[in-house]
């Protein structure tokens, strides 16, 4: 059966009743805001991903992909986030391809808030919707809950408020497309040094009618300083009981090998 | 309930529930003894109810506040006196809060505590317990018994009873009157005067051990080493315990320390040279069933 | 009943009234009595032959806010004047702040009366003991803290005394405490106690000697701090925006401020 299994269902509510914790997702505590201009519309969010108040992932992607020419900026759940988009991404591609024309934005967005609005709030994302269609250019808010807004300026998220801050001082009507990258930019920001749920780097999406350029890592305020100390150990450190070396040709022994091409991978930030 | 618990079973020095003016009586009138038995009370109905969901994670796992607790206490009697053995690991929810906690209580150089359940109830207590046994001297102009000394600390948490205080606590000593005197002494107002006694969450690990290899006539180098592997055994098998094992032995002239020594090592020496413990091995194949 | 269970200790950490009615069947509901708020934050204090270093960061958050990025947590405590210039003792308080600020003024008055009287500072040790009286007076009322007193002792040797909130508390070498206790406990056990650290060909297995313990020097204890912050500032969101640096030595108390991350 296709969709959300629940079979589990019962048997945590009563494991949870018995007093067992659950298990903490991961949620994105997140700044994420959107801003309309001649032309396009900006979406930026920022990097940090929390798991209660310990940062889960320094370098976290929000903006996620719909079609060409529209992308999501996701808070709330992560998980949430990720398989909504993905899953109403690849509906619009279906619906795209047997209708022969471009996706609109209000038809994702109210894919979107259909599905959100079935399952309760229980599907924990909160996204803001942006693009550019045959229609015009559009923002959206939609929350978990189904309900959705229509607006020229959009935060969400904890850092919400402290990007709405940055808006409500500097907005104005009729921007250009540096204005818009960089008062979004600034609420980001904004979010990132004010919502404890916020920090890292701030991400930027650009869409206009011709392209779409997303800049990860847009700005950078928040380098990893570098130790002031060498941590490495001497050979031989750690006690060792046992071992037992296997060999590269051996390796087939263990498990199946299969040689990869090594792709571009973003690399983790660590000690040298 | 709670709230009949709570009038009925409140010490009567506890009747004044105002905090703030007496507190500061300590600070300006230097006569008021330094362990005052005024406690601040939370502004409630059911202060204990309130201590419990504010303290206690096993009945709140998301407790604010988590006091130490956890351990492995042992002591027994022997012709030679008393030995008295503990971990030294305290643990606060999860987390290993410390690994070098000294859990014998040094009451006077001939009486001894121990410490089960929460660090500070035990700590405090017994220390206060050295300060009765000491008056005790004073007065009299003789030690106190074992007998009395363990009395005094079961009546203590009596008053006390129902309002959270956590300690499994055993009191050895040696007197002209008793000889070896060992008693057993918990928050519920439990004493018992008794041979041997294992406490703690490592308990009965300890016991599985001791009460297989004990005998009264067990010399003193064989009553050191069966409470030391006593001890091995319960941090080896209970998460709670561990660290370093504190060895006292208790005689007609004083106590006497005997090391406090980390389970390591011991554990290691134990497994490769008596050749115990062969349920832990290094080896990486699988054991075939 | 298991109130009346033979052993409190026995069934792992509880009270002697172990069973508690979770839900209650009438239909009154009693307002919670809740006087604390996490106010997170870190700190940290290690010892050294003749030096004890006290650290702290300066957030102070509320949730997912930041109250203000400059509240110290590290008190110089028992001097005679308002300044505290002439203070041999620190006192680093985290958890609650305002339970931590009516600890510091009311351990701090106990020393200044001490000191009134007899005419000289108090002593670390003393007023470890003294500190652990205060914290279990308030035993069924706890303050919400983790409190770390640190001075020079009799000897002049480095003394680092740690407490629980009701007030249990021992002597060592190195402790963390607070929000990012858990990140950086572990790497002072490491780098300050040398646990888990063994000399290099020194033996076959199990005959492997363990790194010699010895205090650190004053230089690389400082650095050990930064970098233990630097550390949890990058993992935990209730640490960041300052480092307060207490430094307690035979000639004074040295303060530093250094950075730290504001995101």
């Amino acid at each position: 059966m296709p969709g959300f299994d629940f079979s589990n269902y019962n048997r945590n509510a009563a494991l949870h009743a018995r007093g067992v914790p659950l298990p903490k997702a991961t949620s994105t505590g997140t700044t994420i805001v959107g801003c309309i201009f001649d032309g396009g519309v900006v979406i930026a969010a920022d990097t940090r991903a929390t798991s209660g108040p310990i940062v889960a992932d320094k370098n976290c992607e929000k903006l996620h992909y719909i079609s060409p020419q529209i992308w999501c900026a996701g808070a709330g759940t992560a998980a949430d986030t990720e398989f909504t988009t993905a899953l109403i991404s690849s509906q619009l591609e279906l619906h795209s391809l047997s209708t022969g024309r471009k996706p609109r934005v209000v038809t994702c967005m109210t894919l979107l808030k259909q599905h959100l609005f079935r399952y309760q709030g229980h599907i924990g994302a909160y996204l803001v919707v942006a693009g550019v269609d045959p229609t015009g250019t559009h923002l959206f808010t939609v929350h978990a809950h189904g309900s959705t807004d229509k607006l020229p300026y959009v935060t969400m998220g904890s850092g919400s408020l402290a990007a709405m801050s940055v808006f409500e001082t500097q907005w104005k009507p009729d921007c250009t497309q540096e204005d818009a990258m960089k008062l979004c930019s600034e609420a980001i920001q904004a979010g990132i040094f004010n919502d404890l749920g916020s920090g890292s780097n701030v991400d930027v999406a650009v869409i206009t009618a011709d392209k779409t350029t997303l800049h990860r890592g847009y700005v950078k305020p928040n380098e990893r300083s570098q130790k002031l100390k060498n941590y490495k150990f001497k050979r031989g450190t750690t006690a060792v009981l046992n071992e037992k070396i296997i060999t590269k040709d051996e390796i087939g022994k263990y498990v199946s090998v299969q040689e990869m091409p090594v792709a571009e991978v973003e690399k983790m930030d660590v000690d040298s | 309930m709670d709230t009949l618990v709570a009038r009925y079973s409140r010490p009567a020095a506890h009747q004044n529930e105002t905090f703030g003016a007496d507190q500061d009586e300590d600070l300006f009138n230097d006569m008021a003894p330094t362990l005052s038995l005024k406690f601040a009370m939370p502004p409630v109905a059911q202060p204990s109810a309130w201590l419990r969901a504010a303290t206690d994670d096993r009945s709140n796992p998301a407790c604010p506040i988590k006091i130490a607790h956890g351990t492995t206490t042992l002591a027994f009697r022997f012709q030679g006196g008393i030995i008295v053995a503990t971990d030294s690991r305290a643990t606060a929810g999860n987390w290993i809060a410390s690994q070098t906690v000294k859990k014998v209580i040094e009451i006077n150089n001939c009486l001894l505590g121990t410490m089960a359940g929460g660090a500070a109830d035990c700590q405090y207590w017994l220390a206060w317990l050295g300060m009765q046994c000491r008056l005790h001297e004073l007065r009299h102009k003789r030690r106190i018994s074992v007998a009395a000394a363990s009395k005094i600390l079961a009546n203590l948490v009596y008053q006390y009873k129902g309002m959270g205080l956590s300690m499994g606590t055993m009191c050895a000593g040696v007197t002209k009157e008793e000889g070896p005197a060992l008693y057993y002494i918990d928050s519920d107002g439990t004493r018992l005067p008794g041979n041997l006694f294992c406490v703690g969450s490592g308990q009965t690990f300890a016991y599985g051990v001791l009460d297989a290899e004990y005998r009264y006539d067990l010399t003193e180098e064989e009553a050191l080493a069966l409470g030391s592997r006593s001890i091995l055994a319960a941090t080896h098998r209970d998460a709670y315990s561990g660290g370093f094992i504190n060895l006292y032995h208790v005689k007609e002239d004083g106590w006497v320390k005997h090391g406090f020594s980390d389970t390591n090592p011991i554990f290691w020496k134990t497994k490769l040279e008596k050749g115990e413990f062969t349920n832990v091995t290094s080896q990486f194949e699988r054991i075939e069933r | 009943m298991a109130m009346f269970s033979q052993n409190p200790v026995l069934n792992g950490p509880n009270y002697s009234f172990a069973e508690v009615p979770r839900d209650r069947v009438d239909g009154l509901r009693e307002h919670r009595f809740n006087p604390y708020t996490d106010n997170g934050g870190s700190t940290l204090a290690i010892t050294g032959a003749d030096f004890a270093i006290v650290a702290g960061d300066t957030r102070l958050t509320s949730g997912y806010s930041i109250n203000t990025r400059y509240a110290p947590k590290v008190f110089k405590i028992g001097g005679t004047n308002s300044n505290q210039s002439d203070a041999t003792l620190l006192l680093s308080v985290v958890g609650y702040a305002a339970d931590g600020e009516a600890l510091k003024e009311r351990l701090d008055a106990v020393c200044k009366m001490y000191r009134y009287r007899h005419n000289k500072p108090m002593s670390v040790n003393a007023c470890a003991k003294r500190l652990s009286t205060i914290l279990y007076q308030k035993r069924f009322f706890p303050y919400y803290v983790h409190a770390i007193l640190a001075g020079l002792d009799e000897e002049g040797k480095g003394a680092v005394y740690s407490y629980d909130p009701v007030g249990s508390y021992e002597r060592e070498q190195c402790r963390a405490a607070g929000a990012a206790a858990s990140l950086i406990m572990p790497f002072l056990d490491n780098q300050v106690n040398f646990k888990n650290q063994y000399q290099p060909g020194s033996g076959e297995g199990h005959a492997l000697a363990e790194r010699e313990k010895a205090p650190l020097p004053r230089e690389e204890v400082e650095i050990l701090v930064k970098d233990a912050f630097d550390s949890a500032v990058e993992r935990h969101i209730e640490v960041g925006d300052g480092l307060q640096m207490m430094i307690i030595t035979s000639s004074g108390i040295e303060e530093k401020l250094l950075p730290l991350k504001k995101d």
